[in-house]
């Protein structure tokens, strides 16, 4: 089964953009919520997260906050 | 095993690596991301070369110059976490358990962020307290929030805030601002930021998030809170030198003691940029002291070889 994949993010956050860059570079499919601009994102993002701090990233539920490029493979299940 | 192992990816980390590269010195360049602290810089103005550069485009452009180097090995994504004497060399553990070995040692792994350190810091951290003001600034959009610090990083997250929060209050532990003249004035100027001199954060307030903040107002001699949703931290940093202790000198500021002219800090190792007692702490400064650290090291190993 694919991995179900979000982010949270903000464009002036530099460890976001890396995220999602390393998603892309693992041809991983994420969503990307931009809680500058989404309240009701933002809002899920609290929820999930009990954090007021970006990225936060759901990975089949499963919650990693800031750019952690081993925690991400990891649970992406990704071989280096 | 390599002649050069060169331990950061700053503008220090880079340049050595650069000049090591087209010096033919057989080196390896350890490090967990590219860019050091300008990464998460809105905007970089005195990046000379570049009117205008963000932080994250300006690391971007660092790590492509060093990428294009040939013989240099590039370990990123990882951190060094221990060395080691072995013999007469050094043998480096990595996070990813990988060990290697170099003759000498250039450590340009720059300072980590100061925190604050009082009650409710820790546990509000990413709860409304906040490290990196451009990540998070978006997300005080009408709320009421505090600068700690009165130097550049505290002045430019203050100003970069007023796109979004209602009202920021800088706090400053003396009687003046630190930062640029033209930083200073900018924030002085805007009717969002209230600048409450001669301040001591006390505690930081709150339940699940932050809530206030209860400081001492040294001027009146009084404690006083704030409420308020966030509290940006940029209060300067504190040099990573742990990783190396045993084999170079620190000052009481942890800052590893160097030969300015050399960069030259004990047997057979060297360090340029922030981890260093370099009177002035800026990226322009740390490209050129580690410069000078790899000119130094080239002409060891020639000596060495005659």
């Amino acid at each position: 089964m694919p991995n179900k994949v979000t982010i949270y993010s903000t464009p002036t956050c530099v460890y976001c953009n890396m995220t999602k860059e390393f998603f892309k570079k693992n041809s991983v499919v994420y969503e990307d919520h931009n809680v500058a601009e989404d309240d009701d994102a933002r809002e899920e993002m609290i929820n999930k997260s009990q954090q007021l701090g970006v990225p936060v990233i759901d990975i089949n539920g499963k919650i990693i906050i800031g750019y952690d490029e081993a925690a991400l493979s990891k649970l992406l299940g990704l071989k280096k | 095993m390599y002649e050069l192992a060169i331990i950061g990816g700053g503008p220090a980390g880079v340049a050595a690596g650069v000049y090591a590269a087209r010096k033919k010195i057989k080196t390896v360049l350890i490090t967990d991301i590219f860019g050091g602290q300008s990464l998460v810089s809105e905007d970089v103005q005195n990046w000379i070369g570049e009117i205008s550069i963000r932080g994250e485009k300006l690391a971007k452009n660092m790590e492509a110059h060093l990428r294009v180097q040939e013989g240099i090995d590039i370990k990123s994504g990882v951190l060094a976490s221990a060395v080691k004497k072995f013999g007469d060399n050094f043998s480096l553990s990595l996070s990813n358990g990988e060990t290697l070995e170099a003759k000498y040692l250039l450590t340009t792994v720059g300072s980590k962020r100061r925190k604050l350190n009082i009650p409710g810091d820790q546990k509000f951290e990413g709860k409304g307290v906040v490290y990196c003001s451009t990540c998070d600034a978006p997300l005080f959009k009408g709320k009421t929030v505090a600068v700690v610090g009165g130097g550049n990083a505290g002045l430019e997250s203050a100003i970069d805030l007023t796109h979004y929060a209602t009202k920021i209050y800088l706090l400053v532990r003396s009687g003046a601002l630190r930062g640029d003249p033209i930083s200073q004035e900018k924030a002085t100027k805007s009717e969002k930021i209230e600048i409450l001199y001669n301040c001591e954060p006390k505690e930081i307030l709150g339940d699940m998030f932050v809530r206030g903040l209860k400081y001492l107002d040294k001027t009146a001699n009084e404690t006083k809170e704030l409420k308020l949703d966030g509290v940006f931290v940029e209060i300067g940093s504190i040099p990573n030198s742990d990783l190396i202790k045993d084999f170079v000198k620190i000052n009481e500021k942890g800052e590893i003691i160097t030969d300015p002219r050399t960069q030259k800090a004990g047997e057979n190792i060297w360090a340029a940029g922030d981890v260093t007692d370099v009177l002035y702490k800026q990226n322009n400064i740390s490209m050129g002291d580690a410069i000078k650290a790899v000119l130094n090291i080239y002409e060891t190993i020639h000596k060495g070889s005659k």
